[in-house]
Parts: structure tokens; C-alpha cells; sequence
């Protein structure tokens, strides 16, 4: 096996005792001495930081830029402005993802699209095999800057520190701003993957990196790992490629309309031209608005849907296990856990009261709804769960639980 | 970490602790604990249910994985402790009060170390 790459912030890592784990060729921090739950909910109270420096970095620029990534992604990449951003799917011809990622604008002419770590690799290769006769150039610039993800309800406060009580970025979701940190220039993106109304990720200078790690847990965030970055993502409903995307625990490819936030990040606008993927997205769409209006009698573009779901039973799901509707198999959960939560007081904040339950999101004939009661085989034990609309809302600054 | 003296361990990181010549109960280490992260869910074994020596007997749930907890003795259930189904973390928070199982009964034990050689086991781990 090759060796593991590490981040600017490894030594701060280890230095702090996280248990450090191989994810997608890194050697990244699954929790810190206080553990998953305890990070999980200081994030939802409060602010916590996350080393995401393993992401993949592509640049992309060159006279065809856009077109070539409106050929490649499902998004409208002419639609975002310079210092904004998007979600964004990079399809394959068959309307399957090849991987799921976030392109930003923070300069007139350069783009840069941020995909999951060990997917890396792969998507370069598929973005190289497209480039074709577009004047565009692809640059991997993963190990120029790093990244931290500054979430929760403190992250504002703590962030407007650095900027001498300057706004962050515009108080919308996917704005990016690039300004200084009491002196060092930083790239802002109000983007996130907890859920958290108020999160952003800030691109720093390598250089740069141990000093503004080390001066946000000074201001008060704590260091949270990859363990509640994936129990916070769960409970936000957001996909993970690999879980919700890609192939299913059966091996078939999961078609990207079946991942909730899809409608986001598709777009059939007209001016996008023909993108590779576009006929078999049209289908899953149209399929997807007739099971929107209660039509089931073709659904074969778009079998199964990803939806959350909640173990009424006491136990555990996790990724892999078999849902039942009677005798009859209804799909996979593709992700489960136990998730830990605040209780809320009437005036809506957070109270030092703690629950916690088992939650996931499971691949499940179309069709099926929230409030549809279903059964999961945990280890050969039928247990009852039901269909829910979310596990989370936003409300404020905080993100709280449905239950 | 800790491993109170007056307690023999498994190589499976069971604790147990003997009430008289054939009674115990049984829990996890410290060192499991903590190797297992935050624990959201046990599965209990039930009263009467005999357990076998080096055979798992019960299913502990991290919010990471699902890991078998082996039986360091051979005998009979005599009670599970239910206040753990409620609060799973009281097994991370104080591993050697919380315990899992009085078993009673006890007719054999597989092989069972001392705080000392335990200790001594797990780091060369």
C-alpha cells in the first residue's frame, strides 16, 4: 500500500490525541479525546472546525472554462456570479454520478471545483478524457491551500473576530468573499456540510494553515473529526458519494434524481447545451415528477429514491441492511446511525438536556413516502421504522432535530 | 486509563468480577471502551440465556460499528442490567460500575489475566 498523505494540520492532529484513520488514501482524524457525540453537539450549540484539506482542489480555467464545465457537471455553471458558489454532480453518461462537488467563482476567469478526497483521482481522469477540443486547462491545486470548515451557531462571532467585525461573506448560503484574517488573505465560502445555518469554510495559504487553526480554538471552536462530520451530515439529510451515491449495496448504480438534492444541482436550461448525461437525467426527472403526482406506471429510470428514515424499535441501522415492507424487500439503508441531539427550550435554543436516536437514509422503491412505516433486518432481527420527511430543521442560527 | 486490581480480564477486554465461587459479573474494559468510541445501543442478553466461555454473548453499538462482546465465563444469565438499554454511555463513562451480566452458575472460564498482565497485554496492542 502507498503511503498515506497527510494535511497542514496533521501535527495539531495528533498533538491533540484524535485517533487518526485511512480515509481515501489520508491519514485524517476520525474523533479527538472527547469523541463523536460530545463533537456533534458542541457543533450544533456552538462552533466546531474540521481539517478538510484532504478535498480534492481542481482549477479549471482557459477561454472555454464554462463550457467545458457545463459540459461535464449538471449544474449551470454560467449561472453563479464571481464569489458565488454551487453544488454541483458530475454526471456519466448513463445519469449515474462519477462523483458529487461544490464549484466556486472566487475570480472572474478561474473556477474551482472541490470533489471528495478519494475520488480524486478518478474524476480527474474522467475530466481529462472530456477536456477533448475545449481550450480549458484542469490544475490540481489540493496541496496549495488548506481548507477548514468552521460550523455551527458560534462560527459568525468567532469568524468576525479575524475580520475585525467585517461581515464574513453575504449572509447567504454559497456566497464566497475573499479578505483578510487580521492580516492574512483567506478565501471564505458560506458552504458547509452539517446542516448548520450558519457554516463556512475558509481557504488559507499552506503556510498559513497552524496559525489559524490554532487561533479559531483560541477564539473558542473545537476540533471535531471525520466520525461527526458523518453523523452531522446524516442528520442533515446530505448525501456521502459511496452511500447515497455511486453504486448501491446490490452493486447498481444509484441514478442521481434518487439523491433529494439533486433538483438543486441539476439544470436543463437551455443554453447548457447538450451535457454528457442530459437524455438520461430528462428521464429520471420526468420520472420524478410522475411519482411526484402519485403516477407509479413508469418508474423504471427511477426505481428507488433516497429518504430518511427512523428506527422506531430500539437498536441501530447501518449502511447495507435490507428494508422490508411485509415479506417484500423495498430497498437498503445506505447510511445509519445513533445520532445525539439537543432538546430545545420554547424560545428555541438549545438546553443542557441531551437525546439521542437512530437515524439513517435508505434507498427505497419509489413510491414509498414520509410517514409510510417499513422494517429493517438488523442482523436477522426485524426491526420497525418509518419514513420521515427530515431529521432536521434550520431555525435561526440553529439547526434543531425532528423527532 | 484504569484497571482495578481486585478484577481478572480477557484477551477480549471483558472484565469480571467475582461475588462468590461461581457468580460474576462481567463488563467491558476501559481500554474497550475507549477503543469503541461513544456507545449508542446495547444488546443485552436475557435471564436463564447460557453463556459459553470465548462466545459472544451480547452486541455493543458505537456510533462508528457494531462489535460482539465475548463471555469470559461459561454459565447461566441470571440478570442483564437493563438500565444500560437507556443509558448505553454509562459504559463509557464508568466501565467497571456498569456492569452487563451477573452470571451465575459458572462452570468454566476461559483464560483470565491480571490487572497487571492485562495491562501489560494491551500495550503491546
Amino acid at each position: 500500500m502507498s503511503e498515506l498523505k497527510r494535511t497542514q494540520l496533521y501535527a495539531e492532529h495528533v498533538a491533540a490525541g484524535a485517533t487518526m484513520v485511512d480515509f481515501g488514501g489520508w491519514e485524517m482524524p476520525i474523533e479527538y479525546p472527547g469523541k463523536i457525540v460530545a463533537e456533534h453537539l458542541y457543533t450544533r450549540s456552538a462552533c466546531s472546525l474540521f481539517d478538510v484539506s484532504h478535498m480534492g482542489r481542481i482549477l479549471v480555467d482557459g477561454t472555454e472554462a464554462v463550457p467545458f464545465l457545463q459540459h461535464v457537471l449538471s449544474s449551470d455553471a454560467a449561472a453563479i456570479a464571481v464569489d458565488q458558489a454551487q453544488y454541483t454532480i458530475i454526471p456519466n453518461e448513463r445519469g449515474g454520478a462519477v462523483d458529487d462537488a461544490y464549484l466556486y467563482r472566487f475570480e472572474e476567469k478561474r473556477y474551482l471545483l472541490v470533489v471528495n478526497a478519494a475520488n480524486t483521482d478518478r474524476d480527474l481522469a474522467h475530466l481529462e478524457s472530456q477536456i477533448g477540443a475545449f481550450d480549458a486547462r484542469i490544475t490540481v491545486i489540493t496541496g496549495d491551500y488548506a481548507a477548514i470548515a468552521v460550523q455551527g451557531p458560534k462560527s459568525d462571532e468567532i469568524l468576525q473576530v479575524l475580520t475585525g467585525g467585517e461581515a464574513v461573506t453575504e449572509p447567504k448560503r454559497n456566497a464566497l468573499r475573499s479578505l483578510d484574517f487580521e492580516g492574512r488573505s483567506v478565501h471564505v465560502a458560506h458552504t458547509g456540510y452539517t446542516g448548520e445555518p450558519l457554516s463556512y469554510e475558509v481557504y488559507i495559504r499552506s503556510e498559513e494553515a497552524v496559525w489559524l487553526w490554532r487561533r479559531l480554538i483560541e477564539l473558542g471552536a473545537k476540533p471535531a473529526g471525520l466520525g461527526a462530520r458523518d453523523t452531522l451530515r446524516l442528520e442533515a439529510g446530505l448525501p456521502l458519494y459511496g452511500h447515497e451515491m455511486g453504486a448501491d449495496p446490490e452493486g447498481k448504480e444509484i441514478p442521481i434524481f434518487a439523491v433529494p438534492l439533486a433538483r438543486f444541482a441539476v439544470s436543463f436550461a437551455e443554453h447548457k447545451g447538450d451535457f454528457l448525461g442530459r437524455e438520461a437525467l430528462e428521464r429520471q426527472w420526468e420520472a420524478a415528477q410522475r411519482i411526484k403526482s402519485g403516477d407509479l406506471s413508469d418508474v423504471s429510470a427511477l426505481p428507488r429514491r433516497i429518504l430518511p428514515v427512523k428506527l422506531t424499535d430500539k437498536g441501530v441501522m447501518r449502511a447495507g441492511m435490507p428494508v422490508y415492507n411485509g415479506a417484500r424487500q423495498i430497498g437498503f439503508v445506505t447510511s445509519g446511525t445513533v445520532v445525539p441531539y439537543y432538546q430545545f427550550s420554547e424560545e428555541g435554543v438549545p438546553t443542557e438536556e441531551t437525546g439521542r436516536h437512530a437515524i439513517g437514509l435508505a434507498l427505497l422503491d419509489s413510491g414509498l413516502a414520509a410517514g409510510d412505516e417499513v422494517e429493517v433486518d438488523v442482523r436477522g432481527r426485524r426491526l420497525k421504522a418509518a419514513v420521515c420527511a427530515r431529521h432536521m430543521k434550520a431555525e435561526g442560527p440553529y439547526a434543531r432535530p425532528v423527532l | 486509563m484504569t484497571f482495578p486490581a481486585e478484577l481478572k480480564y480477557s484477551k477480549d477486554h471483558e472484565w469480571v468480577k467475582m461475588l462468590d465461587g461461581a457468580t460474576a459479573l462481567v463488563g467491558i474494559t476501559d481500554f474497550a471502551q475507549s477503543e469503541l468510541g461513544d456507545l449508542v445501543f446495547i444488546n443485552l442478553p436475557q435471564e436463564g440465556d447460557e453463556v459459553t466461555a470465548d462466545e459472544a454473548f451480547c452486541d455493543v453499538e458505537s456510533v462508528k460499528a457494531v462489535s460482539d462482546v465475548v463471555s469470559p465465563v461459561t454459565g447461566v444469565v441470571e440478570e442483564a442490567n437493563t438500565e444500560l438499554e437507556d443509558e448505553p454511555q454509562k459504559l463509557n463513562e464508568d466501565p467497571y460500575g456498569a456492569w452487563i451480566a451477573k452470571i451465575k452458575d459458572i462452570s468454566a472460564f476461559g483464560e483470565l489475566l491480571s490487572a497487571e498482565e492485562y495491562e501489560a497485554f494491551i500495550e503491546k496492542k
